[in-house]
């Protein structure tokens, strides 16, 4: 994955987000995956950044040569890590 | 060496706001902070700015002053917010809960807020999908939504344009006074910037920016936990909460009739339909220091108060729950200050829950009380000295 990608192209599925918009997020300061994330909303989806995640990361050392991976960090993990009924979280049965 | 004329420190709701209404008076700010901006509470937390979970009185004229400003904030920064005044519901799970209410609703009526109370029918209308067995509760046309961390780029972008400096990613390791014992220097670990003047917006980590000038700040990380839907067709129309929250936020003396897990987590039900169709369920209020993992006893009692208020949940999925830390006083009013003692040392802080939906009012305050202006508000009730003259809090 090391072509670099058209503007046009979606990266997150889930929240409908484009290659054009992750640079523009870096270009506003975005320094870290969490920081594209908030900036726009990839990775907020149904399949919390699995599709994603590697995509930003490389559009990130795109933009920002050298970056470390320390500084480019990873999506805070989240449980319930995939989408469950909040009945089964609850405690009862599926 | 760098140079500004006042340092902001920390760049959440309320360090963005203060960067941005000193830039907007003229002032040269530089906006620091350790990492990205909103990187702690204000992208961790939930997003409203409310007027009925705010005490009669000062804490309720802050609140309702923020909201004047958020509409016109609205309006004057051009990066989108998604601010929206929707209002905001509560619900009354028993009679002595709505007697509770009442009185509440009473002293707010008479301060002038657009508040009242409800029927069932009233409630059943406005929340088509909130459980039928309710005794009532109240309704205010004033409450808004709004994204959190959006909001502080708004403030940041619009700053820039105006010459506000941004320092991210530069945690602050120092702090420098003259020999009067005045600011004269911040460090950072990417270099010291002059400044005759510094705030400290650090939040729940304000205390370790007053300890570098030997100042004592009172704040404790208060934690709380949120779950986040699925998109969803609507099912909350606006802000819903459990008048236990108040009560819990207030430390009322009524004890709600609850599972011992929702109570161990001090879980009251609310939830709110964000901007993207998702909805935002909690919350829990725990002291469990800085960490922001979300346990599943947590989670586990949250899901569960918020099926006895809206049913229909049970076949909604939860994507995913994250956690933030609060910046907690006793007394439940922030700090907003300078500190006598150390001559250029100004403290807003100690917001707690309220941080997002003060953030207007703290910015223009602060600025009103750095240039020497009346403050529109009296802000007696928000000085450090409180604090200040109590050494016995230090241990």
């Amino acid at each position: 994955m090391s072509e670099r990608l058209d503007d046009d192209v979606l990266v997150c599925r889930c929240e409908e987000v484009t290659v054009g918009e992750v640079r523009e997020a870096i270009r506003m300061g975005a320094r870290d995956l969490n920081g594209i994330k908030r900036r726009t909303r990839a990775g907020m989806g149904l399949c919390q950044g699995r599709t994603c995640e590697a995509l930003l990361l490389q559009i990130l050392r795109q933009e920002i040569p050298g970056i470390t991976p320390e500084e480019a960090g990873f999506f805070t993990p989240r449980t319930p890590q995939r989408p469950v009924p909040f009945q089964v979280l609850g405690g009862g049965e599926i | 060496m760098k140079a500004h004329e006042i340092v902001v420190i920390g760049a959440g709701a309320i360090g963005t706001s203060v960067a941005y209404h000193l830039t907007k008076k003229g002032y040269d700010v530089a906006l620091v902070d350790s990492g990205d901006l909103a990187n702690g509470t204000s992208s961790h937390c939930d997003a409203a700015a409310m007027i009925t979970d705010k005490q009669p009185g000062a804490d309720a004229a802050l609140g309702a002053r923020s909201i004047k400003y958020f509409k016109e904030l609205s309006s004057e920064l051009e990066y989108d917010f998604e601010f929206r005044q929707n209002g905001s519901l509560y619900v009354c799970e028993t009679e002595l809960e709505m007697e509770v209410a009442s009185d509440y609703i009473q002293k707010m009526q008479t301060e002038g807020y657009s508040v009242h109370m409800c029927d069932p029918k009233e409630l059943s209308e406005r929340e088509p999908y909130l459980v039928k067995d309710l005794p009532g509760g109240f309704w205010s046309d004033i409450c808004c939504a709004l994204n959190p961390y959006l909001l502080c780029y708004a403030f940041v972008e619009q700053g820039k344009k105006m010459g506000l400096t941004e320092y991210t990613y530069s945690p602050v390791t120092g702090i420098r006074l003259d020999e009067k014992g005045a600011v004269s220097e911040v460090e950072t670990s990417k270099g010291s910037i002059k400044a005759k003047k510094v705030i400290n917006c650090g939040g729940c980590w304000a205390p370790e920016i007053g300890k570098m000038v030997g100042v004592n700040i009172p704040i404790k990380p208060r934690k709380g936990t949120i779950l986040v839907s699925e998109g969803s067709f609507p099912i909350a129309y606006q802000k819903v909460q459990e008048f236990g929250y108040m009560l819990n936020k207030f430390n009322y003396d009524v004890k709600r009739d609850v599972p011992p897990v929702v109570d161990e987590y001090n879980v009251s039900f609310t939830i709110e339909p964000t901007h993207a169709n998702n909805l935002l369920v909690g919350s829990s209020r725990n002291f469990f220091g800085f960490g922001t993992d979300s346990e599943i006893e947590v989670v586990h009692a949250i899901a569960t108060r918020a099926m006895r208020f809206y049913p229909i949940l049970r076949d909604i999925s939860c994507i995913r729950a994250y956690s933030g830390v609060r910046p907690f006083v006793e007394e439940h009013l922030p700090i907003i200050s300078k500190v006598e003692r150390v001559p250029g040392y100004y403290i807003a802080a100690g917001h707690e829950g309220d941080g997002i939906s003060m953030a207007p009012i703290t910015g223009r305050l602060i600025t009103q009380i750095i240039s020497g202006e009346e403050p529109e508000l009296d802000v007696v009730p928000f000085s450090f000295s409180r604090y200040d003259q109590q050494t016995a809090y230090s241990s």
